[in-house]
C-alpha cells in the first residue's frame, strides 16, 4: 500500500474506534456527562487549539467526531495526508478524553497519562533557555530492553525530555532507566493513543507561551514546528494507526525516525536501523545541537545518571 | 502572482505591436495573416515533394480522393516520411551544435581563449570513456576526450557511448528494439536515405528509424553539447537574474544575444566585460554595455553568468521594436530571417556570425573560433558604435521584468538535495532525496516542460497555465528552452513561487531551498533531464518508463522539438504535445505514435491543444504510473 493510503487507513481506524467508544460511553453515562482532563484550563487542548471550542460533555464530543471525519479526505496529496494525521491526533484525544470521563484514574504509575498545566508551565523556562534542548517521543517496542535503555539514557544524558509510549515503557524499566519529571523521562501510557498527551503538551506550549489564538490551527502548527523541538522515535512493527499518528507528528513539524523500512521523506520520515545512530540521526533531523560544555546540569539531576558519560568538569 | 504577471507582460507586448504598426514594421503576425488559412494537406502531413514526379498530395481521408502518390506511397508512408525528416533535421541541428563544441574543446589550451573550466567534469568523463589520466596534462586529456566525442559523429562500428549512462533496463529496451544509434551523422543520413523516393514504404519502420535517430540526438549530440559546454564554460550553479524586455536599459548599449552556441555567446560576454569595450561605450555616451539573451543562447549565458533574459522565441521581433537595441548578434537556429528587414526600420544592427546561418540583408561578421576573443570584440565594437545612431523618439521599453533563479544543472540539483540528507543515514551526492519524495508521494511526480513559442497558441499562455497547474498538484517542474524563459518572465523561477505550489512541493522547495520550477538550461540541456530521470530510475532499480514523469512541449514549433519529443518517448517518458504535429493525415501513424509505441518503449505521445486538459491528462497519467508501481 502506498504511504498516503496507509495513513488514511490508520486515520479511518482511529475515527471509527473513537466513534465506537463514544457511543458506548454515551449509552452508559448519557450525553451530559462531563468530559475533562485534570488541571488544565484548555479543555481538550488539541481540539481547543484547532477549533477554539471547549468541549465539556460527551455530547459535545459527537461534534468533534464530525471534525475528525472532515479532516479525512482521501486524496493522494501531502495536504490531505497531513490532515488525516491531524485527524488521528484529534481522534486520539477523543479516546483519551473518554478514558478520563469513564474513569477517575485511568492512568496509574508508572504511566502519567495527561500532563497538567502546572507541569507544562514549569517546563516552559528550561525549554526556552535551551536547558531542555529537545523533546523525544519514544514509541513502540525496541528489539530488547538494553537497546531501549541505551537510547533513552542517551537522551537523558543530553538533557532531553523523553516521553515513552507503549511496550518501551516496560523495556525502560527493565533496563533500569530512572524515570520521573525531574529526571526528564515520562512514561505516558501503553496505548498508542496516549501519545496525544505529549501532543497536548506541544499544543499548550503554543497556547500558553506562544499566545497563539485558539482556532488558528495553522498558527499553532507553525509555532510547534518552529518552537517545540520535538521528534518521534517509532520502534518495532508499525500499524497503520501508528503511521497515521506519525503523519500527525509531521504535520506539527516533528520528524519521525523509525527502525522499520518505510517510504522515507527527507528530514521528516526516516529509517535508521542502526540503534547506535538513532540518537544522532534524530537530533540532526530536528536540528538539535547539544553543546555539552554549556549544559548546566543541576546536581540532583546529574546524580540520576549513574554510569552515564558525563564529564566531571561539566 | 503569475496571472497578473502574464497579463502585464501581454499588455507590454500589445503596446509593442501597436508601435510596430505605427513604425511601419512588419511582424510575424502580419506574415501569419498573409498566409491565410494554412494548407490542410501540409497541416496533416499528406503532402510529398520528395521527387520531381510530385509534388503529390493525397487525401487524408481513407477511401476518398487520391489515396496514393504517383510512386504509390500511401498517406501512412508520406506522413511517416515527413515526420522522420523532421526528426532528422532536429537531430542534425543539435548535433552540428555539439560538433562545434567538441571542436572547441579540441582546440582548448591553457593560454587560449577556450579553456577547461570544469576539470572535475572532464576527468570523470575521461574515466567514463577509458581515457588515461595519470600523469597527463589536463589539455592532453581534454583533446583526447574531444577526439573520442568527434568520432561519435561518424564512427564506423559500435553504438553511442552515452547510451551506457541510461538505466540498464532502458538499454535492454533499446537493444531489443534495435534502436541503439550507431553514429550520429550516420543515423541522420540513413533517414534521408530511407525517405528518398522508392525506399522505405512502411510507416512503422520509419517511426522506428526516427526513434533511433532521435536517440542519437538526446543521448548523442545534445548530451555531448551539454557535457562539453560545462567542461569548457563551467557547470552551472544557482544564480539570480531578471527576465523580459524590461531588462533592456535606455542608458546603456543594449546587445541581444540570440541563437544557440555558447562558443560565441561566452566570448561576447567576456568581450563586453573588457575594459577597452567598456571605455568605448562611455565614449559614445552610454553608461555601459547591457547584454541580454534570447532563446537558447540566452539560456546558456544566463545559466553560467546570470546574463539577463530579454525574452523567448516569440519576442525576437519585439526586442527590435523597442528601438533600444544596438545589435542583435546571432549564430544559428531559431533566428527569424525577418529580423534583417525589421532591423532596417530601426537603428538596430542585425549581425550574423556563423557561416552555417547567413541571412540576406544582415551584417555578416564571421566569428572565428581560433581567434575568438578578437573576433568577439570586433562584433561588440560594431554594436557599441551603433549607439550613436539610436533614435530616442523611437525608443519604447515596456516596463516588464521579473526576478528568476537559474542555473540548476544536475550537479547543482544534487548539491541542493544534499541539504536534506541526514548524514547518519545516507551519503551525500545522490538523487536519493528526490527518489524518496517521489516514492513517498510528497511529490506526485516530475515533469519536464520544454519547447518553443508558436503563434498558434497565445504567447506563453500554455507554458504558464500548465506549469501552474502541475506545481499546484505537487508535481515538480523542470524546464529548458523557451519554456524556461516563459517561466522566468512569469515569476515561476523564484523561490517565492512556492506559494503557488501544493503543500508537498512547497515543503520540498522550502527544505531544499529551490523554486518549484527549475531552469535546467537550453534545448541541448534536455540531456540534463534525461540524466536526472535516469539516475532516479537507477536508484530505484526500475526503468524510466516506470517513473511518474512526463515531458511536455506546450507551444513547440521546431524540428528540433520533434527530435526531442521522439527521443523522450524512446527514453521511456510520455510526451505531451500542445500543438498538433503534421501527422493527422494518417490514422496508422497517429496510432503508432499515440498508442502502439507504448508497447515498444513504455511511453507514448499525447496530443492536446487545451493547456488545462493537457495538464489534467498529465496528472492522470502520473497517478496511473504510480499505481502500477505501487507507490
Ligand atoms: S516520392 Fe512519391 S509521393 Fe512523393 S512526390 Fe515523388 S511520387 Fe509523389
Ligand atoms: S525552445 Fe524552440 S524556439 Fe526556443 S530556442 Fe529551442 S528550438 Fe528554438
Amino acid at each position: 500500500m502506498n504511504l498516503f493510503q496507509t495513513i488514511f487507513t490508520g486515520s479511518n481506524q482511529a475515527v471509527s474506534a473513537a466513534e465506537g467508544l463514544l457511543k458506548q460511553a454515551i449509552e452508559q453515562k448519557g450525553r451530559d456527562h462531563k468530559v475533562a482532563f485534570p488541571d488544565t484550563a484548555y479543555a481538550l487542548p488539541v481540539i481547543y487549539a484547532a477549533t477554539g471550542i471547549k468541549i465539556t460533555t460527551l455530547g459535545e464530543l459527537e461534534g468533534a467526531i464530525g471534525i475528525v471525519k472532515s479532516l479525512i479526505v482521501e486524496e493522494l496529496q501531502l495536504t490531505q495526508a497531513l490532515n488525516a494525521g491531524l485527524a488521528t491526533a484529534v481522534a486520539a484525544e477523543i479516546i483519551e478524553a473518554i478514558k478520563y470521563a469513564m474513569n477517575e484514574t485511568p492512568y496509574e504509575a508508572p504511566c502519567a497519562g495527561h500532563i497538567t498545566d502546572p507541569i507544562i508551565r514549569s517546563l516552559g523556562v528550561p525549554l526556552v533557555t535551551g536547558d531542555i534542548p529537545g523533546v523525544a517521543v519514544v514509541l513502540g517496542e525496541c528489539p530488547d530492553s538494553a537497546t531501549a535503555a541505551k537510547v533513552i539514557k542517551d537522551y537523558q544524558s543530553k538533557g532531553l525530555l523523553t516521553f515513552l509510549v507503549g511496550k518501551v515503557i516496560d523495556q525502560a524499566i527493565e533496563g533500569n532507566v530512572k524515570m520521573g519529571l525531574e529526571l526528564r523521562v515520562i512514561p505516558l501510557g501503553y496505548d498508542v493513543t496516549s501519545v496525544i498527551h505529549v501532543v497536548s503538551v506541544a499544543i499548550r506550549a503554543s497556547l500558553i507561551f506562544g499566545a497563539v489564538e485558539p482556532g488558528k490551527l495553522d498558527k499553532h502548527m507553525e509555532y510547534t514546528k518552529n518552537r517545540v523541538p520535538a521528534f518521534v522515535n517509532a520502534f518495532g512493527p508499525l500499524s497503520e494507526l501508528v503511521v497515521s499518528a506519525g503523519a500527525g507528528a509531521i504535520a506539527l513539524g516533528f520528524p519521525v525516525i523509525t527502525d522499520q523500512v518505510v517510504p522515507e521523506v527527507p528530514t521528516l520520515l526516516l529509517t535508521q536501523k542502526d540503534y547506535d545512530k538513532v540518537v544522532a540521526t534524530s537530533l540532526e533531523a530536528r536540528g538539535i545541537k547539544i553543546k555539552i560544555t554549556e549544559l548546566p546540569i543541576p546536581v540532583a539531576f546529574a546524580a540520576a545518571f549513574e554510569g552515564e558519560r558525563i564529564r566531571k568538569d561539566d | 502572482m503569475s496571472d497578473q504577471f502574464i497579463s502585464i507582460y501581454q499588455s507590454g507586448e500589445e503596446q509593442l505591436l501597436e508601435k510596430a504598426v505605427k513604425d511601419g514594421a512588419e511582424t510575424m503576425w502580419d506574415r501569419k495573416a498573409a498566409q491565410k488559412t494554412p494548407c490542410g494537406f501540409g497541416e496533416k502531413g499528406v503532402c510529398c515533394r520528395i521527387c520531381a514526379m510530385g509534388p503529390c498530395r493525397v487525401s487524408p481521408v481513407a477511401g476518398k480522393g487520391a489515396q496514393k502518390g504517383i510512386c504509390g506511397a500511401t498517406a501512412d508512408v508520406i506522413v511517416a516520411r515527413n515526420y522522420a525528416r523532421m526528426v532528422a533535421a532536429g537531430t542534425a541541428a543539435h548535433s552540428d551544435h555539439a560538433r562545434d563544441i567538441a571542436h572547441i574543446l579540441h582546440m582548448a589550451s591553457r593560454d587560449g581563449n577556450y579553456k577547461v573550466r570544469d576539470e572535475k567534469k572532464l576527468m570523470s568523463l575521461a574515466k567514463e570513456w577509458g581515457v588515461n589520466t595519470e600523469n597527463r596534462d589536463i589539455y592532453e586529456i581534454a583533446h583526447e576526450v574531444a577526439e573520442i566525442a568527434l568520432n561519435e559523429f561518424g564512427k564506423p562500428f559500435g553504438t553511442l557511448k552515452f547510451l551506457e549512462r541510461a538505466p540498464e533496463l532502458r538499454q535492454k529496451v533499446w537493444e531489443d528494439l534495435q534502436i541503439k544509434p550507431r553514429a550520429i551523422d550516420r543515423e541522420i543520413a540513413t533517414i534521408l536515405h530511407s525517405t528518398h523516393v522508392g525506399c522505405t514504404g512502411d510507416a512503422e519502420s520509419l517511426v522506428h528509424m526516427s526513434m533511433r535517430t532521435s536517440l542519437a540526438d538526446g543521448w548523442g549530440g545534445s548530451m555531448i553539447g551539454t557535457e562539453f559546454s560545462d567542461i569548457i564554460f563551467g557547470t552551472p550553479v544557482p544564480r539570480e537574474t531578471e527576465a523580459n524586455l524590461g531588462v533592456l536599459d535606455e542608458k546603456q548599449v543594449n546587445i541581444i544575444l540570440h541563437g544557440h552556441e555558447p562558443s560565441l555567446s561566452e566570448m561576447i560576454v567576456m568581450a563586453s566585460l573588457d575594459p577597452e569595450m567598456q571605455k568605448l561605450a562611455k565614449e559614445v555616451g552610454a553608461e555601459g554595455i547591457n547584454l541580454a539573451g534570447m532563446c537558447c543562447t540566452g539560456n546558456e549565458v544566463t545559466m553560467r553568468h546570470g546574463v539577463k533574459i530579454a525574452g523567448n522565441f516569440y519576442q525576437q521581433e519585439m526586442a527590435i521594436l523597442t528601438g533600444a537595441v544596438e545589435a542583435i548578434i546571432v549564430d544559428v537556429q531559431c533566428i527569424f530571417p525577418a529580423l534583417a528587414k525589421l532591423s532596417d526600420c530601426y537603428h538596430t544592427k542585425f549581425i550574423t556570425t556563423s557561416p552555417k546561418a547567413k541571412i540576406t540583408g544582415a551584417t555578416h561578421i564571421e566569428f572565428h573560433e581560433d581567434n575568438a576573443m578578437e573576433s568577439a570584440k570586433n562584433i561588440v565594437k560594431e554594436a557599441i558604435e551603433n549607439f550613436k545612431n539610436r533614435k530616442n523618439e523611437k525608443v519604447f521599453i515596456p516596463e516588464i521584468k521579473s526576478n528568476a533563479v537559474v542555473g540548476y544543472s544536475v550537479e547543482a540539483v544534487i548539491k541542493q538535495l544534499d541539504k536534506v540528507v541526514n548524514p547518519h543515514i545516507d551519503p551525500m551526492g545522490t538523487v536519493k532525496p528526490l527518489a524518496d519524495v517521489i516514492k513517498a508521494g510528497v511529490l506526485r511526480g516530475a515533469v519536464g516542460i520544454v519547447g518553443c513559442n508558436n503563434p498558434k497558441s497565445k504567447h506563453d499562455y500554455s507554458h504558464i497555465e500548465i506549469m501552474k497547474k502541475l506545481i499546484a498538484n505537487d508535481v515538480i517542474v523542470v524546464t529548458t528552452g523557451c519554456a524556461a524563459q516563459a517561466a522566468a518572465k512569469a515569476g515561476l523561477l523564484t523561490k517565492d513561487a512556492r506559494k503557488l505550489a501544493g503543500q508537498g512541493l512547497a515543503t520540498v522547495c522550502e527544505l531544499v531551498d529551490i523554486p518549484p520550477v527549475l531552469h535546467m538550461g537550453s534545448c541541448v540541456d534536455i540531456s540534463r533531464i534525461l540524466t536526472i530521470v535516469g539516475e532516479v530510475a537507477k536508484h530505484l532499480g526500475i526503468d524510466n518508463s516506470d517513473l511518474p514523469v512526463a515531458g511536455i512541449a506546450p507551444e513547440w514549433m521546431s524540428e528540433k522539438a520533434v527530435a526531442i519529443a521522439t527521443y523522450v518517448i524512446s527514453s521511456g517518458i510520455d510526451t505531451f504535445l500542445g500543438i498538433t504535429p503534421p501527422v493527422t493525415g494518417s490514422d496508422e501513424v497517429v496510432d503508432i505514435l499515440t498508442n502502439r509505441v507504448e508497447n515498444m518503449t513504455g511511453a507514448k505521445f499525447f496530443i492536446e491543444e487545451d493547456p488545462h486538459a493537457l495538464a489534467d491528462k498529465v496528472l492522470g497519467r502520473i497517478e496511473e504510473k504510480r499505481q502500477k508501481l505501487g507507490i
